[in-house]
């Protein structure tokens, strides 16, 4: 048997095996996915693509994390260049005097290099720097995949220097060296000095380099579907079914019964590819709030316990197994989840971990498994439509103490409607808020009003806890005075009835445009109509995660500060990185048992790090008492004052004093 | 063990109450209403015994008004059957003889024992287990909790004054007033309410018209009367707490 013959069926028998063993897990995935629930994830297929060519060729999210990003490029580019190589080298042996040319051998070469210094980096990253966001990954499956990688590329390396050996006794080609495989020539050189130039010696190095090479490519395909470095071929699909839609509406279309997750085939099938397609870099763990609070959740967590669990049985479960909504994953860590977002936003493979997170709620939920707090406070949105617990009448009280009166937006056509929700009617501290706002857009001359008693809450936190049968019925209780209601648009100080609103209600028809109150009062300002002197402060300002994240409005708020003369400073995490107070999906009401340290509170500690800055601004009612609650605890309010734009737009107007905090307050009197 | 727990619903006390103009009621017109707390209890109390031990758990209702809703949720958490008596009565009801269509009803229909709330905020007599246990002629005990079913007898606990416990055992049929449930009532999910409320039905069991009973009639319905001594301090905690630290400081109580 010749080299060639032998090479050959060596390939074919590799390639037939590596084939065999990554079509049974696929199998597997298959029939899993084919009973899941339907999503179109088809649609506007130009905006798809670019999205690939973005976070995929582009690697825009992955290049947040300069070294992982750098480092993870050039692995990733060696694969596409692999593909050549593989090309190549088989195209070798089974048709002699095959190439691939000298400008692509030689980029061949350039990008062994390159993963070599990737694979190097990687493992300083790993073994050295070790990012805490790895905790919890497989550490073993990570350094095999290295190995494999690196196993690859110095083979390609071997056989090509070996080539020159057994090009002319092997495979009767005349010597094709080619100087742009600057790296195999280079090795020929030393196996030269060597003496391993004769004919025995080149068959055996030929047969180890492309062994190493074609054979671990076969093996590397086989391990893919059972590792984490499945992403390698699910990435780009994954990316390319991210969700187009807004990302704030968490339910697409009314559920048939239910939105509970109870079993594989309640996820829709987008749902499983994103379970296979982690690669469980920890991203989504490094920016968590509950993770960082020392809860025990972990998005990544969640994504891996999911992925390990169907592995286990197939979706196949016995009766007797344990749920996935508090087996799979604790009931702790789901509780623990504020519905921020980050982790989805940081995914650089576009993994979507709150729908899952909401569907396994719901079915803690439909069990009764519900913190006694949040339940009462579905409770009190069933009874009072609020989650005070306080009778309807008194939604509007706030307006009493007004000079003017506030339209009935159900008896008389308004240009706004501004829906106030339950924080800004209710809360003793937000409210105080509330009839300021209601004069800055009188003194505006806007022709607004509200919808008084029949105000319900959005159901937006409803829905997050997994009750969508309550949201609905709020919903709908809202919807019905907004359809006899004749205005043009909703404004609202609240993202989160802004997110439901804008986001969850178009399920039911509702399609009026929705703005937040940073976005219209900045329009006015433009606008001329409500004049400001500036406001000499020095203040960051916090998105909240369901204005800038899941609203993409960062811009509006930032703007209206600038054109209030603030002098505006940023904190690490902001924008749509910013990190999330603590209050949403229902956290507010819960048990704050096992938090080591609020979110909040770590908020406030990194604006303090931030020289000179004596205001902390917010754009959204809970986050006014989040934020009080944090400053007070951790003993800074006398010197950082938390302050609802609000407050700084009536400074501006002229209508209140500028709010300071107590330690400046004081100096200013003295 | 087949269970029957009594349900009502009482004036939801979130919203402000206002007297009829005879004096002697509440005007109806502006209440919502709510499902009895006590009765949540009952109930839960009654589906952990079937969880644990099983039991058939019917919940029963006088069709005072809307109680569809109630019966529902009742099923929806997890009780096998609900019953509706219906007849010509509204919310105005005296316990008295809601208690007589009750155990004209619960004579005949099998049950081994009846669980109510203890009380309900609308008369806080506490007296419908009592009255049941004597019309039919069972052991009654109510301020019970810790209900547990041991070889076809029932066990349960009350708590007395001065930290002191009595643990009973009584023989079936027997009727109890509940006061807590061993665990908080559970939430059921609204679309599981609905659901149900397509998928099964209330049934319906003629119980005639009020049934006259000697009765207590209420003379005068009114608001507590200030007797003088208290002073309410208005304002917010920060004012509030001013005006305590001042009070103490005045009566020289502060250090
Ligand atoms: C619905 C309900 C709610 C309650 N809520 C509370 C609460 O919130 N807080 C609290 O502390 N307690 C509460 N209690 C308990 C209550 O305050 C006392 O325990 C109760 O009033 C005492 O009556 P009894 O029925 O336990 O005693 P019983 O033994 O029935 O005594 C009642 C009365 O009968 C007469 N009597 C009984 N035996 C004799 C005898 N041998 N000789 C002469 N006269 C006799 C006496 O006049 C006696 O006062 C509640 C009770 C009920 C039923
Ligand atoms: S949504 Fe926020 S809190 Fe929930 S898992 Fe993701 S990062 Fe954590
Ligand atoms: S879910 Fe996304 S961000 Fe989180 S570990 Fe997996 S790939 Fe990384």
């Amino acid at each position: 048997m010749t080299l060639r013959t032998m090479l050959m069926a060596a390939t074919i028998v590799v390639a037939l095996a590596s084939v065999g063993v990554f079509s049974v897990r696929g199998r597997a995935i298959w029939t899993v996915l084919r009973r899941t629930r339907p999503v179109v994830r088809w649609d506007r297929i130009g905006e798809r693509l670019l999205s690939v060519g973005t976070q995929v060729f582009g690697h825009r999210r992955m290049v947040r994390i300069p070294l992982s990003g750098i480092l993870h490029y050039f692995i990733f580019s060696g694969f596409v260049v692999l593909l050549l190589d593989i090309v190549g080298t088989i195209g070798q042996v089974f048709r002699p005097g095959f190439g691939i040319g000298p400008w692509l051998s030689l980029a061949v070469d350039v990008w062994v290099a390159l993963v070599l210094v990737g694979v190097l980096m990687a493992v300083y990253n790993r073994a050295v720097l070790r990012p805490a966001r790895f905790h919890g990954s497989d550490e073993r499956d990570a350094y095999m995949i290295l190995v494999l990688i690196a196993i690859i590329v110095v083979g390609i390396v071997v056989h090509e220097s070996f080539y020159p050996v057994v090009a002319a006794s092997f495979f009767h080609v005349a010597d094709p060296s080619l100087k742009s495989e600057f790296l195999g020539n280079g090795l020929y050189h030393v196996w030269q000095n060597l003496g391993w130039t004769t004919p025995t010696a080149g068959l055996v190095g030929y047969t180890v380099g492309y062994l190493m090479d074609i054979g671990v490519v076969f093996a590397f395909l086989a391990y893919l579907p059972y590792s984490k470095h499945f992403h390698i071929l699910l990435a780009v699909p994954n990316i390319f079914f991210r969700n187009l839609r807004p990302i704030g509406e968490l339910v697409e279309s009314p559920p048939d019964e239910t939105m509970a997750i109870r079993s594989f085939d309640d996820m829709r099938w987008k749902d499983v590819l994103d379970l296979f397609t982690c690669t469980e870099c920890g991203r989504c763990q490094d920016v968590c709030p509950a993770y960082a609070a020392g809860q025990p959740l972990s998005p990544k967590m969640v994504i891996l316990d999911l992925r390990d669990r169907l592995v286990s049985d197939w979706g196949r479960s016995e009766a007797d197994a344990p749920p996935l909504a508090g087996g799979a994953v604790s009931r702790e860590a789901l509780w623990a989840c504020t519905t921020c977002g980050a982790c989805q936003q940081a995914c650089p493979v576009f993994i979507e971990h709150v729908p899952k997170i909401a569907g396994l709620r719901a079915a803690l939920l439909e069990d009764g498994d519900v913190d006694p707090a949040a339940q009462k406070v579905l409770v009190a949105w069933e009874r009072q439509g609020n989650s005070f617990g306080q009778p309807a009448r008194k939604r509007p009280e706030w307006a009493k103490g007004l000079e003017f009166p506030i339209r009935d937006a159900r008896k008389e056509p308004v240009d706004w409607l501004w829906f106030v929700g339950d924080f800004a009617a209710l809360d003793p501290r937000a409210r105080e808020m509330t009839p300021v706002v209601g004069e800055l857009l009188h003194r505006a001359g806007v022709d607004f009003g509200i919808l008084y008693e029949a105000e319900v809450n959005s159901g937006n936190d409803a829905l997050r806890i997994g009750e969508y049968g309550l949201f609905e019925t709020l919903a709908q209780k809202n919807l019905k005075v907004l359809e006899k209601a004749t205005f043009q648009r909703v404004f609202t100080t609240d993202p989160h009835s802004l997110n439901a609103l804008k986001n969850e209600y178009r399920k039911f028809g509702f399609d009026k445009p929705v703005f937040h109150y940073t976005e219209a009062f900045l329009a006015l300002i433009q606008e001329g109509r409500l004049p400001v002197s500036p406001v000499p402060i020095r203040a960051t300002y916090h998105d909240p995660c369901y204005l800038g994240r899941w609203n993409h409005i960062t811009e509006a708020p930032r703007e209206l500060l600038r054109v209030l003369g603030v002098d505006l400073r940023e904190m690490p995490r902001h924008g749509e990185q910013s990190f999330c107070c603590g209050a949403g999906g229902g956290r507010i009401w819960m048990d704050e048992s096992g938090i080591v340290e609020r979110p909040a509170n770590q908020r406030i500690r990194e604006a303090l790090a931030l020289p000179g800055i004596t205001h902390f601004v917010v754009a959204c009612p809970k986050d006014v008492s989040m934020f009080h609650a944090a400053a007070t605890a951790l003993g800074v309010d006398d010197r950082l004052r938390v302050t609802d734009v609000t407050e700084l737009l009536a400074a501006a107007v002229g209508l209140r004093a500028t709010p300071l905090p107590a330690a400046m307050a004081m100096g200013a009197s003295e | 063990m087949r269970i029957a727990v009594l349900v009502k619903d009482v004036p939801d006390l979130v919203e402000e109450l206002e007297l009829d103009e005879s004096g002697r009621g509440l005007a109806v017109d502006d209440l919502s209403y709510v499902p009895s707390e006590w009765d949540d209890q009952a109930l839960e109390e009654a589906l952990l015994l079937k969880e644990a031990s099983g039991a058939h758990v019917s919940a029963v209702a006088l069709d005072t008004g809307d109680v569809d809703n109630m019966l529902y949720t009742a099923l929806a958490k997890g009780a096998d059957r609900a019953v509706k008596l219906v007849g010509d009565y509204d919310r105005t009801l005296p316990g008295r003889q809601r208690a007589r269509i009750l155990a004209d009803y619960l004579a005949g229909a099998g049950y081994d024992l009846v669980m109510t709330g203890v009380q309900a905020v609308d008369d806080l007599d506490g007296q419908i287990a009592g009255l049941l246990g004597g019309m039919l002629g069972w052991p009654h005990a109510s301020v019970v909790r810790d209900v547990a079913v041991d070889s076809g007898a029932v066990r349960f606990v009350q708590e007395y004054a001065g930290g002191r416990m009595a643990e009973f055992r009584s023989s079936t049929p027997l009727v109890l007033g509940v006061q807590a449930a061993k665990k908080p009532p559970r939430y059921v999910p609204i679309a599981r309410i609905r659901q149900v409320s397509r998928s099964a039905a209330l049934e319906e069991v003629e119980a005639g018209g009020s049934p006259s009973e000697s009765l207590a009639a209420i003379e005068r319905l009114y608001r507590p009367e200030a007797q003088g001594h208290a002073t309410m301090w208005d304002g917010d905690a920060e004012q509030v707490a001013a005006a305590l630290v001042a009070l103490l400081d005045e009566q020289h109580l502060r250090s």
